[in-house]
């Protein structure tokens, strides 16, 4: 093995479990990388390295007596700054948590400890989790890999670019409207967002609690599709955690595309798009179709109604949950934060009660309208070529917030609809930044999402490019 | 030229949560509070008297994949 950087997720755990490389060594790895390259990309906010290397030795001498491993033995992560392990440091990218110190640890880091996977440390992300290109006022704005002067897409953005830099093999992001996806498409990776109560939330900072979800970045739909095994399922600090059995989501991963159904809306995800996206998204339904799927165009006219109340559910979650802040520290939160938190107290109670009262009734609606006869809904992940970090800086520019919340216009959508969504690298634009095809099922129907999202990948390499860096 | 929305939702903002308005690009956000007034007028009418929050958990059961 050459470069140990270079494997997947689960390539890292397998060769692990097989003995064909030492938890240290792969925890050097990563931390060579760190060194190499968080200069420039500003991924990191807390490197455990000490107790990182203690948990791989802890690894190998389990593995050398020959203890069990885990599904995720062995393999470095870091996770985004907002996921709580008891008596550490979670920021949560603001100034406003730099020294909140979580008494409780989120059942998510829990189940992967209980994996094996090996935690080294928490990652930049954007404040409070509340913006979709990454920007972060505080700690630095993270960098994309394939060009440090565009965006890395956001909320998740120290996961989305230390992934694809190879810094680490799997990180947690979070994803409210869009924020696991965004960054899995900006830099050219895998992102999952499970079916909306799928994964516990005990633990994990809120956002907009109707809309929260807990989900990997990685590199390929595999990696997701283990991932997901270690930390989907019930929980009991988490009311709302769906009670539905885990399947074998790797065992449905057969890499066959015949028979297929998928569905593209005709109107809405791909109004506006830029042309090189348009081109690499069209490129991928033609893989699909040559592999044996069909693929048909939809209406689907609950969309509007579907953009309107995702935006009037999150803006008024987010500013309930921040509204003693806003009163007292509202200088302590970046400019773009506390303008978007401040529009959201002007909303009336009842325009929120008709966001989640509609959402059952517009759920069916959609499902029927884009689902029957077929598996899958695909999308551009954004419809925009990738920006730049400047060309999206409200803080310094306001005039450029078009621009900024067009980049989740896609996102957006399946967080109030509740279904799995995947995003997978599908090509690069004409500046050289990555595309990605997004990919949503039914309730619950992440093996679909996932099988046809690890097909495509076996017979593309978009997901193995690395950049150069 | 400000749209007439602005101050007295700032107003209204301060009054009922204590908020005051924290700088100009929110000031900027408020005039975008129209666009958000247009959508839900557009939406008058589709709420029915029955619709309530917990169907979107049932929907999500509903609308589970047919057997295989």
């Amino acid at each position: 093995m050459t470069d140990l950087a270079e494997l997947s997720m689960t390539e890292a755990a397998d060769a692990f479990a097989r003995g064909e490389v030492k938890a240290e060594a792969l925890v050097r790895a990563c931390l060579a990388r760190v060194d190499a390259h968080d200069p420039k990309l500003n991924v990191t906010i807390r490197l455990d390295r000490e107790a990182a290397l203690d948990a791989a030795a802890a690894a190998d001498q389990a593995r050398a007596v020959g203890i069990k491993a885990g599904p995720l033995a062995g393999v470095p992560m870091m996770h985004k700054d907002m996921y709580y392990r008891q008596g550490r440091v979670s920021t949560c990218g603001s100034k406003i948590r730099k020294d909140f110190v979580a008494d409780k640890t989120a059942t998510v880091l829990l189940k992967l400890d209980a994996a094996g996977a090996i935690d080294m440390g928490t990652l930049n992300m954007a404040e409070f989790a509340q913006n979709p290109t990454g920007h972060n006022a505080h700690y630095g704005h993270c960098h994309n890999p394939w060009n440090l002067d565009y965006c890395t897409g956001g909320s998740s953005s120290g996961s989305g670019s230390g992934v694809a830099g190879r810094l680490f093999y799997a990180a947690l992001g979070s994803d409210t409207g869009g924020s696991i996806r965004l960054p899995a498409s900006i830099c050219g990776i895998t992102g999952l967002k499970a079916t909306q109560t799928r994964v516990s939330r005990h633990g994990v900072m809120p956002l907009s609690f109707s809309a929260d979800n807990v989900g990997p970045l990685v590199r390929t739909a595999k990696d997701a599709a283990r991932f997901l095994a270690v930390t989907a399922g019930p929980d009991p600090k988490d009311a709302t955690s769906a009670p539905e059995a885990v399947p074998d989501y790797e065992a449905a991963l057969d890499g066959d595309l015949r028979g297929l159904r998928v569905a593209v809306c005709s109107t809405w995800f791909l109004d506006g798009a830029d042309a090189p996206v348009l081109a690499a998204f069209e490129a991928a339904l033609q893989v699909l179709k040559d592999r044996g799927a069909t693929v048909d165009y939809v209406a689907a006219p609950s969309m509007p109604a579907i953009a309107t109340y995702v935006s009037v559910l999150s803006r008024v979650e987010g500013a309930a949950i921040h509204a003693n802040w806003m009163r007292e520290y509202p200088q302590d939160y970046a400019i773009h934060l506390n303008a978007r938190l401040f529009g959201g107290y002007s909303i009336p109670g009842h325009y929120y009660v008709e966001a989640l009262a509609r959402r059952g009734p517009l759920l069916k609606q959609f499902v029927a309208e884009t689902l029957t006869g077929y598996d899958l809904v695909a999308t551009p992940t954004v419809k925009t070529r990738v920006p730049t970090l400047a060309e999206t800086d409200i803080d310094e520019n306001p005039a450029n917030w078009s621009r900024f919340m067009a980049v989740s216009a896609n996102t957006r959508p399946f967080n109030y609809l509740g279904l799995p969504t995947i995003s997978i690298p599908c090509g690069f634009d004409d500046r050289g930044l990555p595309v990605g095809l997004q990919l949503a099922g039914r309730p619950f129907a992440e093996s679909t999402v996932l099988k046809a999202a690890d097909a495509y990948q076996r017979i593309t390499d978009w997901h193995q490019r690395s950049p150069l860096l | 030229m400000e749209p007439e929305i602005v101050l007295p939702t700032m107003e209204a903002i301060r009054r009922w949560s204590g908020v005051e308005c924290p700088n100009a690009a929110a000031r900027l956000g408020l005039a975008d509070m129209a666009g958000l007034i247009a959508d839900m007028e557009k939406l008058r009418g589709t709420m029915v008297f029955e619709d309530e929050p917990s169907s979107f958990e049932l929907a999500l059961r509903q609308c589970k994949e047919p057997a295989k």
